[in-house]
């Protein structure tokens, strides 16, 4: 079976969309414009260099820049976002949003679960000098929460998780492990001592 | 004249001077502008005027309430809340409460609430407007080919799996030095190796082999850049495909001790079954290299060498046990 040579696309800056839709523009601007750069220069990177992205402002009037290239796309077999947060009720809302962000792009979510909180407890002397019997205790508390998603092409996998991680709110850290898969690369089908026997095999 | 005069006191800055007639709310004016100030002349002002004047000369608008009254139920609430924003109490119309309670009250209203503000609010995500974000993003994705759809299917045509991960926090810097690290995974069945190679590359891997699964696990790190280290990655797996093909002169000199697995010919065993069976006098001939032969040919023979790899490859287990017990007991005949 050929290798699906699926089409890449390019990102719109968010902030463009939020603007279409809003009618407050400066709003969106202030909000996005910290984010902007940093994502769209790695973005940008692997892409062809007909692009709109660098020279557009934000409102541009110019159609949206969607470019197809021939380039085979990454195939994800398993994408797992884990998010974490000291706060659980926050990462109820944000699993609510990602998934219902997954089903709206059409991405099929394998399994949602929490794995069980760490607590981190410290008992510290209360006082500055001396009462080693008064003490004051602390706990940080970690909540987290898991999406594992499966079988997505590598151009939605960065416009998915372009969407979530700018949606992030504070106090949420987020990791994403990607499982990508390759076909087994030209050079490794034969031994390459197979077509050259005669010659002298280089050193023990 | 009283307007130049009020025109120089007023560049001065803040003066109080009720006698010129004017409002105490020149006490409160600061400003050290250039622009003509008719004080006394127009009291009402202009219409035109009316803008630039003091902020007493402009007609005193009452104070409206909260926008919340005003918002019909029917609204786009996307834009209201088009973006990530603090709470703001005159513009969501909900009843909120939020706090610790007064003693034999209620938690504070959301008026001035300090809680609602530090936390988190979602009121930019409601499922309207990840609708209409997700529609404005489709044109961006991609479909799965529809023929990979099981796993079994994915793991035939594309084999080879490369895991790394990205991470996401707020801190003093945007990058996580753990996000260069690269595993490549690949089942050895998969590669075209024979025997030898098979085993050489076992040898040459050690612990990165897992037996149970037959996957061959390289996580490179060495290098600061992922995509170095994923070219290191896809190196390091030719260059041992290749190398376990070869066979050099050294080779040769492998021992029973470097041996994967246990083979019968030429092991003890088979020489003490094969004197065993010539001191009982089975074949009822005198010794010779065709007796062996003949002798090594029985089937009873054939068994006891089966279950003694057996027990010598696997390990002790029941079923290896019992075996080993059936071959000795026929080649005693008892």
């Amino acid at each position: 079976m050929a290798a699906p040579t699926a089409l890449k696309r390019e990102l719109l800056p968010l902030a463009r969309i939020l603007g279409g839709i809003s009618h407050l523009k400066p709003r969106s601007l202030t909000v996005c414009s910290g984010h902007r750069k940093c994502s769209v220069t790695r973005s940008c990177l692997p892409l062809t260099p007909s692009t709109s992205f660098h020279t557009a402002t934000f409102l541009s009037s110019s159609p949206s820049a969607i470019t197809v290239t021939e380039e085979p796309d990454t195939l994800f077999q398993k994408l797992l976002v884990s998010v974490k947060s000291h706060d659980s009720a926050v990462l109820d809302s944000y699993e609510f949003f990602a998934t219902m962000a997954a089903k709206e792009l059409g991405i099929t979510i394998g399994k949602v679960f929490e794995p069980p909180k760490d607590i981190k407890r410290m008992t510290l002397l209360k006082s500055v000098h001396i009462f080693k019997k008064h003490r004051v205790q602390y706990e940080m508390r970690t909540h987290y929460r898991c999406i594992e998603l499966s079988h997505i092409t590598g151009s939605t996998a960065k416009v998915y998780l372009e969407y979530i991680q700018r949606n992030l709110p504070e106090g949420v850290a987020m990791e994403v492990k990607k499982t990508a898969m390759e076909k087994v690369p030209d050079h490794i089908l034969k031994p390459l001592w197979e077509d050259v026997p005669a010659e002298d095999k280089p050193g023990q | 004249m009283a307007s130049r005069t009020t025109k120089a006191l007023l560049s001065l800055g803040r003066i109080n001077i009720p006698a010129l007639g004017l409002n105490n709310a020149v006490s409160r004016v600061t400003y050290a502008t250039a622009l003509s100030v008719n004080s006394s002349s127009s009291k009402k002002g202009a219409p035109e005027r009316n803008g630039r004047g003091f902020g007493s000369r402009k007609p005193r608008r009452e104070a409206e309430g909260p926008r919340t009254e005003k918002m019909p139920v029917d609204q786009d609430w996307t834009a209201v809340y088009p973006a990530a924003t603090p709470f703001r109490p005159g513009s969501v119309p909900l009843p909120v409460r939020m706090g610790y309670p007064v003693k034999g009250g209620v938690p504070p209203e959301k008026k001035g609430n300090l809680e609602l503000i530090k936390i988190p609010n979602f009121l930019h995500l409601t499922p309207a407007a990840i609708k209409k974000h997700c529609e404005a993003l489709k044109p961006f994705c991609t479909e799965w080919p529809s023929a990979l759809d099981t796993d079994a299917k994915c793991d035939e045509h594309f084999p080879i799996k490369v895991e790394c991960t990205d991470y996401v926090s707020s801190g003093l810097s945007v990058r996580n030095p753990s996000a260069r690290i690269v595993q490549l995974k690949v089942k050895l069945s998969v590669l075209n190796l024979d025997d030898h190679a098979r085993k050489k590359m076992l040898k040459l891997v050690g612990e990165r082999y897992c037996k149970d699964t037959d996957v061959l696990t390289i996580t490179t790190d060495r290098c600061p850049l992922r995509q170095q280290n994923y070219d290191y990655a896809q190196y390091l797996l030719t260059v041992l495909y290749h190398e376990s093909w070869k066979t050099e002169a050294w080779e040769a000199e492998k021992t029973v001790a470097d041996m994967e697995e246990y083979s019968w010919e030429g092991s003890p065993s088979q020489k003490n079954i094969t004197d065993l069976l010539l001191r009982m006098n089975v074949a009822g001939e005198g010794e010779g290299e065709e007796v062996r032969e003949q002798l090594l040919g029985r089937s009873e023979v054939q068994e006891y060498k089966d279950s003694v790899t057996r027990l010598k490859n696997e390990g002790d287990n029941e079923g290896s046990v019992l075996q080993y017990k059936e071959a000795v007991k026929k080649v005693f005949n008892l």
